[in-house]
């Protein structure tokens, strides 16, 4: 599952109420908790914390402002958002300086480039492992074993969601090999890979076209409490571009197939191909197997979709596969069909008008 | 392509085999006179389809040499009419002779379809050269070049090697690169240009190496440049940017060419002959390199962030006269 900022927020109060409740009888142990949920949502300052969990908590408003507030706000009131967003940042700093999520999500906004960004990330990366690992040891040992490795688990999170940020960055900046190097340290790190790394990598395999790794990929990921088995919307995407790139175009049309048959909406999501903002927190966390997640999916594989000699807006495989999910939609998502074309199309005109003033103004082919 | 050069050994050839056995110095003699006057010895009707190709191929670099003063607008007219006015004549010599598989891929590439279309088009046209020319393509142990009848069938393959890098494959690009290599060492078509673009898209440094190697490490500007990408998309900054100064300092002009790239007509039938390094190339390689080097968004920035880079391109900005 991937994070989510506000639940991790609750998580990790919850466990540390849950230890100071250890040494009391059950009755009151049971009476205590009962409480906490009223106290997490209205007397937040009265529950046991230290100014890291003050700081998280800043860094999870400030999560949700930017990565699912922000991509959906006019144009008009987006900078406010993005301030607001920007000063929690900076009061978590103020209270946690070794915040690696407050740290990284300021940069993210900082950085002036992907490629500066990413030089941010791999020079601090083991700087930020060991402050994690750090905290990690400090967690206590108690005789809930699960609690403690909960704890232990939380503690780590700031690193996974660090190699998941420098992996998806990788990708955006044509570092695929980068990108793969990167799986390795973060399946070290969390073997259960909640960040989803592999998504990622699986986007980086197909850049490469290494049809083989996404196998080899899929197989070694099938144990994991979080195996989609293949089926998530972004493996199933991969294996449409794989085939694609072989010039198998009925593979490609099957991979598809698939993807429309267990994702709601999925072929108006496939002819939009909207592209939103990463997730500056981590990827937005979405249910398996809604409409939301195809849409999170479809925006990574803009890598794909856009890649080749552009027209319309779309690379090859990006008109491809819109084309297709034309002819694939069922009689009933038609009308949605034509919608999602007609949004298409009215963007293109819009951009192309702003082309076309810019050309006036001196651009030319010469 | 040398459209006369083609024309002429092709007349030759015919002539030739019509004649029975010539000494060496009797035939330099036909060649010559051919040369001189093709039209008086075109009987086969495969030459004159290709007559017919060679004058409306000149027709067409004569009306794209006149479009220099014209505005936007104009030029875009023009580019239009030119390239129906090349469609039809190559209709023309389809119609002396439907196996011409030169005025076949003149002709798609005219009509200018969009990349995935242009690639259905060209296996079409591969497949049915191979089918009109049986014998041409096994020339087991020499080079293919060698022979002038096969020079439409490896500029097909050459412009689908192109295709496959335009639609985003990769491997597919590699793998006909390897084929025409093998196919003609010669490799007058350049194809090992576009392999190594290829290589450099998929990261393969030891693919590059032996490919740079192989080609006896001779820089031009698809090698140069391809080697920047490479490095910059391993991350290999210090690297990337020696690379980078190579490039600008080997390739006349490859600064400008690639931080204010200028726009490409499509190749018709194939790539222009440029001279190794020089400005033009530049331009030719950073055109193919496009989809890739849009595709790794921050490099362009990279480049103009460095000094040296930038003053090179500046100066020759200024030297020719170009816009900055």
């Amino acid at each position: 599952m991937p994070y989510d900022p506000h639940r991790e927020d609750y998580l990790r109060l919850s466990l540390r109420f849950a230890h100071t409740l250890d040494n009391q009888t059950p009755d009151a142990a049971e009476h205590a908790f009962a409480n906490f949920g009223r106290r997490f949502a209205r007397e937040r300052d009265s529950l046991p914390q230290t100014d890291s969990d003050r700081a998280f908590r800043l860094v999870a408003d400030a999560a949700v402002l930017i990565d699912y507030k922000l991509p959906f706000t006019p144009p008009e009131q987006a900078d406010d958002i993005a301030v607001r967003g920007q000063k929690l940042l900076s009061e978590a700093l103020s209270l946690d300086p070794n915040s690696p999520d407050a740290n990284r999500m300021l940069a993210a906004s900082e950085q002036p480039s992907f490629d500066a960004f990413y030089s941010y990330l791999k020079v601090r990366v083991d700087e930020v492992r060991s402050y994690c690992e750090k905290q990690r040891s400090l967690m206590v040992q108690d005789e809930n074993s699960q609690r403690t490795s909960l704890a232990m688990n939380i503690t780590m999170r700031p690193y996974m969601r660090w190699i998941a940020s420098m992996a998806s960055n990788a990708v955006i900046c044509g570092r695929n090999r980068e990108a793969l190097r990167l799986w390795a340290k973060a399946i070290r790190a969390d073997p259960a890979d909640e960040a989803g790394v592999r998504f990622t990598v699986a986007l980086a395999l197909t850049k490469l076209e290494d049809e083989q790794g996404l196998d080899k990929l899929v197989h070694d990921c099938r144990p994991l409490p979080t195996s989609r088995d293949g089926l998530d919307p972004w493996t199933l995407l991969c294996r449409a571009a794989l085939a694609y790139k072989r010039y198998d175009l009925s593979a490609a049309t099957a991979a598809l197939k698939v993807l429309i048959s267990n994702y709601p909406h999925a072929c108006a999501a496939l002819i939009r191909q909207r592209e939103l903002p990463d997730g500056v927190f981590s990827r937005l966390a979405t249910p398996s197997m809604s409409e939301d997640e195809l849409i999170v999916a479809v925006s990574e594989c803009t890598v794909l979709l856009q890649e080749g000699e552009e027209e319309n807006g779309r690379g090859p495989f990006g008109l491809w596969v819109a084309d297709q999910a034309a002819k694939l939609a069922s009689p009933w998502e038609l009308d949605e069909v034509k919608e999602a074309q007609r949004q298409v199309d009215e963007f293109l005109a819009h951009e192309r008008e702003e082309d076309q003033s810019g050309n006036d103004e001196g651009g030319s082919r010469r | 392509m040398r459209p006369r050069d083609e024309l002429t050994e092709r007349i030759a050839l015919h002539r030739r085999e019509k004649l029975g056995p010539l000494s060496e110095s009797a035939y330099r003699e036909l060649v010559a006179a051919v040369r001189k006057d093709p039209s008086s010895f075109l009987d086969d009707p495969s030459d004159v389809a290709f007559s017919v190709l060679v004058d409306a191929l000149d027709r067409y670099g004569k009306r794209m040499s006149n479009e220099e003063a014209l505005d936007d607008n104009q030029w875009r007219k023009a580019r239009k009419e030119r390239l129906s006015c090349l469609a039809s004549e190559c209709e023309n010599a389809l119609a002396i002779d439907p196996a011409c598989s030169d005025a076949a891929l003149c002709q798609t590439l005219a009509r200018n379809p969009f990349a995935d279309e242009l690639l259905a088009s060209l296996f079409k046209l591969e497949a049915a050269a191979k089918a009109h020319n049986q014998h041409l393509y096994s020339s087991v142990g020499k080079d293919a070049w060698a022979d002038v009848f096969a020079h439409g069938y490896l500029r097909i393959r050459a412009a689908i090697a192109r295709a496959c890098i335009n639609t985003s494959r990769y491997r597919m690009a590699e793998k006909v690169c390897k084929e025409l290599l093998a196919t003609s060492p010669q490799d007058e078509v350049g194809a090992r240009y576009t392999y190594a673009l290829a290589l450099a898209r998929l990261e393969d440094e030891a693919g590059f190496d032996e490919l740079d190697a192989r080609g006896g490490r001779r820089g031009n500007s698809w090698l140069h440049l391809s080697r920047v990408i490479l490095l910059y998309k391993l991350d290999r900054m210090s690297s990337a940017k020696r690379a980078l100064c190579g490039f600008s300092h080997l390739v006349e002009g490859g600064a400008y060419a690639l931080l204010r790239p200028i726009w490409v007509d499509s190749y018709i039938p194939d790539r222009p002959e440029e001279h190794p390094c020089s400005f033009g190339e530049a331009t030719l390689a950073v055109h193919e390199a496009d989809p890739i080097i849009v595709d790794t968004p921050d490099l362009i920035a990279w480049a103009e962030s460095q000094p040296e880079v930038a003053r090179d391109a500046k100066q020759f900005a200024n030297a020719r006269g170009f816009a900055w």
